[in-house]
């Protein structure tokens, strides 16, 4: 469960989020819309842990230490912010997972049929050809990340911002696929990638509309 | 070269004038030099040092000065002219055949080849010619002066240059190596700082550290490679570039001490050996800066 409460957030003396409430129940689907700079990625940031709030408490699952929330919760941004490392190393970021659960996670990304041709697969070194990487094939390594951790709490940045109309209904239908039973906040300005939500908000001059 | 050609012939007065100068130049130089060798063999065997010997030292030192502003003035003149003549006949060309042309690389012509042509030719070409013409007028002078001396300079000079040939191959490649790396552990760093939102929410702080250490040790191991073999190979080519005067003031002064060469000889040797080793020393860095200036030459014909 997420909840906000008369949060209030800053950035350069300008206020962004003013006094805003909102619960988000376990395992709904969340979306927030709005125009551009209108602090959506900013709330998703809050909600992720990685900003501190001005005013009002922020908590998921119970936990509201930002440090803590960050635990919490998966984060996929508009930019895939991959590492100059392996395929393996952007996906697990250090930490150890079964084959089976890396092979699953895979799958579901849909990166097997691009990873199988490799020669060195999912340990290829992405670090020096990362432009080279199409927008599709990066964006598929975050969400795997973000699959891989396995959280209850899955967090949207505009995942498709940057990927034509084929390979945002792959990914998109990937995430879905995947998140059934998780907790989702999908931040957009497109109101097509938010078709079978629960929920549809629209953040206005640091309100919920 | 078709280029060059051209700009030579269509300056051939400026560039004959430039050419005529340096050699007067270098001449009265030359001829100031044998002058000053007479004048230390007369101090050497006790004759009396005449007023005309002074007089024609003097009038030499004065020219000397003279033909120097002379070349100078007539090299960047001409240079000048030639750059001119190469800029106008480019806009010429392109407006006579504008219809046909890509601005785009037309755009990046300008920018790029015709820009360092045109340095090339004002900053360094005649100074290159000079430099050139100097050297080969002073290994033929010297050639006349004594044989034996002037192999003496020049045969060690070849062989360090080949050595500084052999050392810069070596070492720019350590070069490209610790540039290399230097490059990947900046794109590290930057990915961090980028990712920074990832690595939190993943934990991955300790598998990024370890990354950025990775790369800083990698560039730290190349770095101190390159540095090590500078110091080797640039203390050693120090050492060596002073052996062919070391052997000039050996042979020279055994051959002095023997009476097969006199002191004002050798001095004229002592004098003009930096000359000629420069020359040589330099002529692979000419070559190649006039390599580039030839191709960006080709490039704008094409």
């Amino acid at each position: 469960m997420i909840e906000l409460k008369e949060v209030t957030f800053s950035y350069d003396n300008k206020q962004i989020i003013s006094n805003l409430t909102l619960s988000i129940k376990k395992g709904a689907k969340v979306g927030i819309m709005g125009e551009s700079g209108c602090g959506k990625s900013t709330l998703l940031r809050l909600m992720a842990g990685l900003y501190r709030a001005d005013h009002g408490t922020i908590s998921v699952d119970g936990e509201s230490d930002p440090e803590k929330i960050s635990r919490k919760v998966s984060v996929v941004m508009q930019s895939p912010m991959l590492l100059p490392l392996s395929i393996y190393d952007n996906i697990t970021m250090g930490h150890n997972y079964s084959k089976e659960q890396l092979e699953k996670v895979i799958k579901m990304a849909r990166l097997s049929s691009w990873v199988d041709t490799l020669p060195d697969g999912i340990q290829t070194y992405i670090g020096d050809r990362a432009d080279e990487l199409s927008g599709g094939q990066a964006q598929r390594i975050a969400i795997a990340r973000a699959m891989c951790k396995d959280s209850e709490v899955l967090l949207l940045d505009e995942p498709a911002s940057a990927l034509d109309s084929e390979n945002t209904k792959s990914v998109l239908d990937a995430i879905m696929e995947y998140a059934i039973d998780k907790t989702v906040v999908h931040v957009t300005h497109q109101l097509k990638h938010l078709e079978g939500y629960d929920r549809i908000y629209v953040l206005k001059d640091g309100v919920l509309i | 070269m078709r280029i060059l050609g051209l700009l030579v012939r269509r300056n051939r007065l400026h560039v004959a004038g430039a050419v005529g100068t340096a050699m007067l130049s270098n001449i009265s130089q030359m001829i100031y030099m044998v002058y000053i060798g007479e004048l230390v063999n007369r101090i050497e065997s006790r004759e009396p040092i005449t007023a005309k010997l002074v007089i024609i030292l003097v009038c030499f030192l004065i020219s000397n000065a003279v033909t120097v502003y002379v070349k100078h003035y007539f090299g960047r003149y001409a240079a000048e002219k030639m750059a001119h003549t190469l800029r106008m006949g480019y806009i010429g060309n392109l407006l006579k055949y504008r219809k046909n042309t890509d601005t785009g690389a037309v755009m990046s012509q300008v920018q790029n080849e015709l820009s360092h042509a045109d340095e090339y030719l004002s900053n360094t070409f005649f100074d290159i010619t000079d430099l050139l013409l100097t050297g080969v007028l002073v290994f033929f002078f010297l050639l006349f002066q004594n044989v034996v001396l002037t192999l003496v300079i020049f045969i060690p000079t070849v062989l360090i240059l080949l050595y500084v040939k052999w050392s810069s191959r070596r070492l720019s490649g350590i070069v490209l190596k610790a540039l290399d790396a230097k490059e990947k552990m900046n794109r590290v760093s930057y990915s961090l700082v980028h990712a920074f939102p990832a690595v939190k929410v993943y934990n991955g702080d300790e598998m990024c550290i370890g990354t950025y250490e990775k790369s800083l040790n990698s560039w730290g191991e190349q770095e101190a490679d390159m540095e090590r073999l500078n110091a080797l190979y640039n203390s050693l080519s120090g050492v060596l570039s002073r052996v062919p005067l070391l052997l000039l003031l050996t042979v020279g002064g055994y051959m002095v001490l023997k009476g097969n060469v006199m002191l004002g000889t050798l001095i004229i040797f002592l004098n003009m050996q930096n000359t000629l080793k420069q020359t040589i020393m330099n002529l692979p860095s000419w070559i190649s800066g006039f390599k580039v200036f030839i191709t960006n030459l080709d490039k704008i014909q094409n």
